[in-house]
């Protein structure tokens, strides 16, 4: 008897708690549905240029261009003096990817400890005060804003009071990663092993003497680890704050796509695609380095 | 004790080299000429100001709200091109459908790596910027855009998850007969689908924001607003922008969490 009722039973509960996982999977698809819907109905969606010859003929024109095919010198990627000449900005990019991760680690570094929880409410050491309560929140808040504006919003608006170079890109792809990194940070110390801290609070270490020795020691490999993560991210946008005038390879490539100079973007792609390729290697390397034992 | 480590593996070597590289990268900064445009501070204060209040009219709200919802619909279809690329190249590069020892096996999964690998490297506003030339503007670039640099990312988490699932239920899954395929729709899938599903949810969070940014190629949408908004130097509307889009997020942050709690209890 018990033994035929236990498998409805387990049946009957399982339904129930699918319900809003399922519930919102239908939702989704619903949402699916209606916004191609509306890509269809809202004026000229672009499905129907795929059926036109032209487009495609477009389509290979334009590829044959990037290839340097059809003009009379030589493509610029097959150049060694283009290389030289574009080198300089592929060195630029590098420079302002690194001071982009530089801005937004240090930023992180000195503002994380007061985002965790477990130190605010005073847990791994230090008394909890309302001011800590009030940073906590501050922190958190700020961490949320960065992170959510895109770097493209953030170097749209730093554009307009920066003297254009690397420093406005670098700024604006920092500022957003300072966000990311603070909250992953913050995140770590509230998962890390309280033990150590808790043993030299009983010690009579200070919240300082805490930090210096407990804290940083188990969650410095994290966040370096982190660090270099985002790196491979800010190293491929920042071709992307380039095209705002942000400077860099994209402010470039931009150009060049509006002078229809294909042959030019062709060379700048390759640059990127190699420092992208460089740098996850590098990054790989150094978070061997920062290794845990 | 622990082992010693090589110089160029030790940590302090490699606290020394990010702070040289953070040294080396100001250099790049012409720190001669100002660092502000003439006037930008008065233009920085202005912006900030100008969030005390953000433009909240009825109009400009409603402008807001269409933005918004194009923006979403926009990531809504490149996140289902996206899947529809991403599961059966993930699927074929996991190599959960050849058997082990079958020579088709390291081609067929080292192709699709490769091509998963190769739209992924590509940022999607530089697939955006390319497909514009090449297509035209439309959503469809816009879609393109952003669904394949989208699908490179999910069809290789995907391969992960597929790869990850524990053996011993295949195992018995195979010993009772079951074909690759079999095998993969019984075992592998239902294992790996609460995996599958946040994961997926969370890169539709994603798609929301780089299709808002994705607008500055000339799609409308969020992204498309913002830059009208900073052209005129309307900052209290930029400001209602971003908090829209701020709120978007927000909530599809909220739902999906919602969803991986359900899906974790059951």
């Amino acid at each position: 008897m018990i033994e035929t009722q236990e498998p409805a039973r387990y049946r009957q509960r399982r339904r129930r708690k699918l319900t809003f996982a399922r519930l919102s999977f239908y939702a989704f698809l619903a949402l699916i549905a209606v916004a191609w819907a509306y890509i269809f109905v809202e004026g000229d969606s672009g499905f129907t240029l795929l059926l036109e010859g032209r487009t495609w003929e477009n389509a290979g024109k334009f590829l044959t261009r990037l290839a340097g095919a059809g003009q009379d010198e030589r493509p610029a990627f097959l150049q060694p003096e283009q290389w030289w000449a574009t080198g300089r900005l592929a060195y630029n990019t590098l420079a302002m990817s690194v001071l982009a991760i530089g801005i937004a680690g240090l930023g992180a570094f000195l503002t994380f400890i007061f985002a965790a929880r477990n130190i605010s409410s005073g847990s791994l050491g230090g008394t909890p005060s309302r001011l800590g309560a009030v940073v906590y929140y501050f922190l958190r808040i700020l961490y949320a804003f960065t992170r959510a504006v895109p770097e493209l919003v953030w170097a749209m608006l730093i554009v307009f009071f920066l003297s254009p170079g690397i420093l406005p890109g670098a700024l604006a792809l920092g500022v957003h990663n300072l966000g990311i990194m603070g909250r992953l940070a913050a995140e770590v110390v509230e998962d890390m092993d309280p033990a150590p801290a808790r043993a030299m609070r009983a010690s009579g270490a200070g919240i300082f003497q805490i930090f210096l020795y407990a804290i940083l020691p188990q969650t410095l490999p994290h966040f370096i680890t982190y660090l270099l993560y985002r790196w491979e991210v800010v190293i491929r946008t920042t071709v992307v704050v380039g095209f705002v005038s942000a400077g860099g390879l994209g402010l470039e490539m931009r150009l060049n796509l509006s002078f229809f100079h294909y042959d030019q973007v062709t060379l700048l792609i390759l640059w990127y695609l190699l420092l992208v390729t460089g740098v996850d290697f590098l990054s790989a390397w150094m978070r061997k380095m920062a290794r845990f034992e | 004790m622990r082992p010693a480590r090589p110089l160029l593996e030790s940590p302090h070597f490699l606290s020394l080299l990010l702070l040289g590289a953070v040294a080396w990268s100001l250099t790049g900064v012409a720190w001669g000429e100002p660092l502000l445009h003439t006037g930008g501070g008065d233009s920085a204060l202005d912006m900030l100001l100008a969030l005390f209040p953000p433009d909240l009219s009825p109009a400009f709200l409603l402008v807001c709200l269409q933005a918004a919802w194009h923006t979403l619909s926009i990531a809504l279809a490149s996140i289902t091109l996206a899947v529809l690329i991403g599961f059966p190249l993930g699927v074929m590069a996991s190599g959960a459908l050849v058997s082990p020892d079958s020579r088709l096996r390291a081609p067929l999964m080292l192709s699709s790596r490769f091509v998963l690998g190769t739209v992924r490297s590509i940022h999607e506003l530089v697939w955006a910027v390319l497909l514009v030339a090449a297509i035209g503007l439309s959503p469809l670039a816009a879609i393109v855009a952003l669904g394949l640099p989208y699908a490179g990312i999910l069809g290789r988490i995907y391969a992960e998850f597929l790869e990850d699932t524990p053996e011993e239920p295949l195992t018995a899954l195979r010993s009772a007969g079951a074909s690759s395929w079999q095998t993969l729709i019984f075992g592998r899938l239902p294992l790996c689908t609460p995996d599958l599903v946040s994961y997926t949810f969370y890169r539709f969070e994603c798609s929301i924001r780089s299709a808002a940014i994705l607008s500055f190629v000339g799609i409308r949408g969020i992204g498309y607003e913002i830059q009208l908004s900073l052209g005129d130097l309307l900052f209290s509307q930029v400001w209602t922008l971003l908090l829209a889009l701020l709120a978007i997020v927000a909530l599809v942050d909220f739902w999906s969490g919602r969803v991986r709690q359900s899906l974790l209890e059951s």
